[in-house]
């Protein structure tokens, strides 16, 4: 039991090594901290989770309730198809179908070295401290685990643990402020298979939408009359898709965490207040306000702090 | 599905399962289409059995609403001492509180805006003319409680309007949450579980 720790410690030395020699790593050596290692793997599981395939069982666990679900993830010409099944609660599925895997979309190219912006080459690491340890088994198989820890108060920080063979996400932990673990999100199982699992048959079946990589947002559900803008936003955080200014909704990420703003119009005027709802690493803010004395409802819903959202919401201001 | 774990299944059902029957279950449940279906159909009991359908309304809203009525009539037990009149005005208060939570949970958008000329809850109309449901309830307890209780009375009302946008703050989370997933999903490691965070999932 004694002698594990060390050989366990010596494998994924050894593994952050040979990652940091790759071409993946090769941006991100000059960064401090010896985040290297850690940018080279968050680079691997970045393309591991689009480019595998695999099936399992997942577990979500917020407040004291545990979700499960099942999972699969198939790729066949260059395009993935995933699906999501509830196996508590409803039952009810969600699907993509024909993702590119030459999409890659914000998100994923924060978390890949090589895609980063220039006299941004430590990326992620800039946002995030990072550190990599060995980690416990997941699902059964070997992990390595990367502290992810925000170097600022505007975001969550994660525990992530990597399949050390695949570089597959197996286990994602929410940390709030005092360590506090908000979400927890885990493989109780998974089969590195192109066997494409059978599924039950579901009443609600969800067709995820695919934004095309290239195009414009989606169109605004309920459009803005006038463009409209963020003023401020946290450190490292870059919008999910171009903005069409009076779109009723803006998303944001910085690799891990993703929060989106949605703005109303009223046509009355509205007593200023603010109402918070939090689930797991989820925060939900509302805010009645005016801006140029016309009255507005702005809504942020993402996994970052109560803090966060509520300056993101009263940055809120007209174009012009 | 074998007895054995039928029976890990039924245990983890009613909370009493150890982890050894835990994993056992969840090793087996991708592989086990019977298994599969009877969890579903345990949980689509268990939450007809506790008061919400499984594709119903998972809260109640009429709680609430008495909820926020009971702790007005704290309210009037403590003012007892007041006069005639005051006590008579109390129901109006009474009412708004009420009036103001259903309403945030009711109405969406644009429609949020007109509730201040709606005469749905009689007697406020007269004092909320032009106000949201948000600002009705507050310009409630700014007019009508300053004028006829003085200061005192106003942190009775603080509460509900804190408590409206509490649930305006609901009903847009359950309204927003899944287009924020969609987002999610394409942008953050968790990929597709972001979907597992939506209160209801909507085709």
């Amino acid at each position: 039991m004694l002698s594990s720790v060390p050989m366990k410690f010596l494998r994924w030395l050894s593994l952050g090594v040979f990652l940091a020699s790759t071409a993946a790593g090769a941006n991100a050596a000059a960064c401090p901290d010896g985040d290297a290692v850690a940018l080279s793997l968050l680079d691997k599981m970045s393309r591991s989770l689009r480019q595998t395939n695999y099936h399992g069982v997942v577990m979500l666990q917020r407040d004291g309730d545990m979700q499960v679900m099942q999972v699969s993830h198939m790729v066949s010409d260059g395009k993935s198809s995933e699906r999501l099944a509830e196996l508590t609660g409803r039952g009810a599925q969600v699907q993509r179908s024909a993702h590119p895997l030459a999409c890659i979309h914000p998100g994923h190219r924060l978390l890949r070295s090589e895609e980063l912006l220039p006299g941004e080459s430590c990326g992620i690491a800039m946002h995030y401290r990072l550190a990599v340890t060995p980690g416990e088994r997941v699902a059964g198989r070997e992990v390595i685990r990367i502290m992810v820890d925000p170097r600022d108060m505007y975001r969550f920080g994660y525990v992530v643990d990597l399949d050390e063979e695949t570089g597959m996400m197996l286990k994602a932990q929410t940390i709030g402020h005092g360590r506090k673990v908000l979400e927890t999100m885990q493989f109780a199982h998974i089969v590195y298979s192109d066997d494409l699992p059978e599924f039950s048959r579901a009443d609600v079946v969800h067709k995820a939408q695919h934004v095309v990589c290239d195009s414009q947002s989606a169109p605004a559900q309920y459009p803005i009359t006038r463009a409209w803008n963020i003023g401020w936003l946290p450190r490292g955080f870059t919008a999910t898709e171009p903005s069409t200014g009076t779109s009723d909704r803006r998303t944001y990420t910085d690799g891990f965490s993703v929060f989106s703003v949605f703005l109303e119009e009223l046509n009355v005027a509205v007593r200023a207040g603010e109402g918070l709802v939090k689930r797991g690493g989820t925060t939900s803010y509302t805010r009645g306000m005016h801006i140029d004395e016309q009255p507005v409802l702005v809504t942020v819903i993402g996994e970052v702090p109560a803090n966060t959202a509520r300056m993101v919401a009263d940055s809120l201001d007209w174009l012009q | 599905m074998n007895e054995k774990m039928g029976e890990s299944l039924s245990a983890l059902m009613d909370d009493e399962a150890n982890e050894l029957e835990l994993s056992r279950v969840l090793a087996q449940v991708s592989q086990d289409p019977e298994l599969r279906r009877s969890w579903m159909r345990y949980n689509i009991a268990q939450h007809a059995m506790h008061g919400s359908q499984a594709a119903g309304l998972d809260w109640d809203i009429s709680g609430r609403v008495k909820a926020s009525l009971a702790a007005e009539s704290e309210t009037d037990t403590e003012a007892a001492g007041v006069g005639f009149k005051q006590r008579m005005l109390r129901p109006f208060v009474s009412l708004a509180v009420a009036a103001s939570v259903a309403a945030t949970v009711i109405l969406g958008g644009q429609q949020l805006a007109l509730i201040g000329s709606d005469d749905s809850y009689g007697s406020g109309r007269s004092i909320a003319t032009n106000a949201s449901p948000v600002g009705m309830l507050n310009s409630l307890g700014a007019t009508t409680v300053q004028a006829n209780y003085g200061m005192q009375a106003v942190p009775t009302l603080e509460p509900a309007n804190s408590a409206a946008y509490q649930e305006l703050a609901l009903q847009r989370q359950r309204k927003y949450m899944q287009d924020h997933a969609e987002q999610a999903a394409l942008n953050a490691p968790q990929g597709l579980v972001a979907f597992a965070r939506v209160p209801q999932l909507q085709e």
